[in-house]
């Protein structure tokens, strides 16, 4: 798998989902998945490409010259400062730290209570959003959690582990009944939503400090029917960090790059090292 | 700039300015909509669908389509997806019509894996070679829009590069209620044309920029459209996702697409001019009904308590 990311990576040093530009997500899950050549020239472009396409306030864009800041800062902290170098990583670290989604605005929880979204003190202190100044939302918040963990590693911050608490109590105000997480819509005009595989093994990673035996017993039903490549690879990451050790399953069709590094971090993951929790 | 932003940048993107492949209609005339019945997803779609666009007389031979279908979530069987057989009808009916290349592509709005919803909903089944012919749309090289004359709050849009250089633009929806809309037909599945790699799954932008108003300035963004909705299995109720399968049997389409969801919301047995997203719309005046009178195949679909108001 790493050798066919390395070949899929684009002239530019970054990688792209299936075709086209290169996208900072893709290249950042690509770099993750084959740190182990970081020695290489391809790992040192990819490296570049990403360093070169981070903001001056720290946050990483969608792609490059695409939108602003957006929530992809979290998933390039997650190479660490060994990658993007102390600076930008501290950078990137406080920017994502002062992320406040519009669910925590007094007028977004009572847009939430009066449309049955459910309104708790902990669902009301808000996740992180895909774009800044929206709604907090499963996917960012959680990769986000995990990369001011990883900040946490390597140097005490209140402000830091503040945000991360808070970013922990939006995903587990927002696990659907069964237990796991959707995008972070559980109830909709007062009807429950189901959960999906996807975002419960990532919402159950984020959270892999916890002790969640439903939402556990949960992934593990759900790996066993899973249809998606990115769905098994991450509900493999949480079922392992939550202690379990999953059977090999089935392995569905990997259909972009992003598919393929999941599957290759979730390989090293169940050898003991998950790129993403050190 | 991408190499992609850059080639879509020469073709001069000012939504609403396009020039259309003979799909525009002369101030004053009648918008045309089809309505033909079709009881069921057999191969009789075929010709149906064939004779249906055939009737609409739409200029593609040399031209680039985009077929854009509606795809939600991973329940095979179930009426939420547009059909594959639909689809699939549609894309060799355009093909028989001379068009250069004719794809199909779609973005959803909550599930990130396109190809595996795609997959579930039979597509790479009943579709030879699928895979060369779909585009992610949420993943696709984009061009940022400013939108004309916008409505809603957000004034530009970064837009796919497969949708922005389609000559003609295909909205392949389901014939559904929605629970915040009152209706989902072949406006609002636009919304599936907005980059969740840009905004995010769900595209929540459109939700805070205004719904009803982001569903027309989608609409005026891409002029080159035409709506072949899939009404042979709907959804009623607590839709786009929830709801309970509605047998209606029919097939609708035109190149106004007010015109037709306005007829596709009368033959749910709700009144289009209440509908928010379509009194902001600029449902033509007069509305040449073809095929199967109204009367004939309206069929109340259920509504959710909040949206009573809207039934005729």
């Amino acid at each position: 798998m790493t050798d066919r990311l390395l070949d899929a990576q684009n002239p530019d040093g970054g990688w792209t989902y299936r075709r086209g530009a290169s996208w900072v997500e893709p290249t950042a899950y690509a770099l993750l998945a084959v740190a182990a050549a970081r020695e290489s020239a391809r790992f040192s472009r990819g490296a570049a490409w990403i360093r070169k396409a981070q903001q001056p306030d720290g946050s990483w864009p969608v792609q490059p010259g695409v939108g602003g800041a957006a929530w992809v800062t979290a998933l390039a902290a997650l190479l660490g400062p060994e990658t993007l170098g102390d600076a930008p990583f501290s950078r990137a670290v406080n920017w994502i730290a002062a992320q406040v989604s519009q669910a925590h605005t007094w007028s977004e929880r009572a847009r939430l209570a009066l449309f049955g979204h459910g309104c708790n003190d902990a669902s009301t202190h808000g996740g992180f959003s895909w774009v800044p100044g929206t709604a907090g939302w499963v996917t960012p918040t959680a990769v986000s959690v995990l990369a001011l963990e990883k900040a946490l590693r390597l140097r005490a911050d209140t402000v830091v582990q503040e945000r991360a608490q808070l970013g922990r109590g939006y995903l587990l105000s927002r696990r659907c009944r069964d237990g796991g997480w959707n995008h972070g819509a559980y109830r909709v005009l007062g009807v429950e939503a189901d959960s999906y595989p996807e975002t419960t093994g990532l919402g159950l990673l984020a959270l892999h400090g916890d002790e969640l035996p439903q939402s556990r017993d949960l992934a593990a039903r759900q790996l066993a029917s899973c249809r998606t490549a990115e769905g098994t690879s991450w509900l493999r990451m949480a079922l392992l960090a939550h202690g379990r050790s999953p059977a090999s399953p089935r392995a569905p069709r990997c259909f972009d790059t992003r598919d393929c590094a999941l599957a290759a971090i979730a390989d090293q993951a169940a050898k003991g090292r998950n790129p993403l929790l050190v | 700039m991408t190499a992609g932003m850059q080639s879509l940048t020469r073709r001069g993107f000012v939504a609403g300015s396009l020039a259309a492949a003979g799909c525009t209609r002369a101030p004053g005339t009648a918008a045309a909509v089809s309505i033909v019945k079709c009881a069921a997803y057999g191969q009789e779609i075929y010709a149906t669908v064939r004779r249906t666009l055939a009737e609409h007389k739409l200029n593609v031979r040399g031209k680039r389509v985009v077929l854009k279908p509606n795809l939600v979530e991973f329940e095979p069987g179930s009426s939420i997806n547009t059909h594959p057989m639909v689809v699939h009808a549609a894309l060799e009916a355009f093909r028989a019509m001379g068009a250069a290349d004719v794809r199909i592509a779609e973005g959803p709005g909550h599930r990130r894996n396109t190809f595996d919803l795609a997959d579930s909903a039979g597509y790479f089944d009943v579709i030879p070679g699928f895979e060369d012919l779909f585009t992610d749309l949420n993943l696709d090289d984009v061009t940022e829009v400013k939108l004309a004359s916008p409505r809603a709050k957000i004034k530009s849009l970064y837009l796919p590069n497969t949708a922005l250089g389609a000559d003609l633009l295909v909205s392949m929806a389901k014939l559904k209620t929605h629970h915040w809309a009152g209706a989902t037909l072949s406006m609002k599945n636009f919304f599936g044309l907005v980059p969740g790699g840009v905004y995010g799954w769900p595209k929540n932008v459109l939700h805070w920029s205004g719904i009803d108003e982001s569903i027309n300035d989608l609409h005026a963004a891409l002029p080159r459209a035409f709506a072949l909705v899939d009404g042979i299995v709907g959804m009623q109720g607590n839709g786009p996702i929830q709801g309970t399968p509605k047998n209606a049997g029919v097939l609708i389409s035109g190149r106004s697409l007010p015109a037709v969801d306005a007829t596709c919301c009368r033959i749910m047995k709700i009144v289009p001019e209440r509908v928010h997203f379509l009194q902001l719309a600029d449902i033509p005046a007069r509305i040449e009904q073809r095929g199967e009178a109204i009367g004939e195949v309206a069929t109340a679909f259920d509504l959710l308590p909040q949206h009573q108001s809207l039934r005729a």
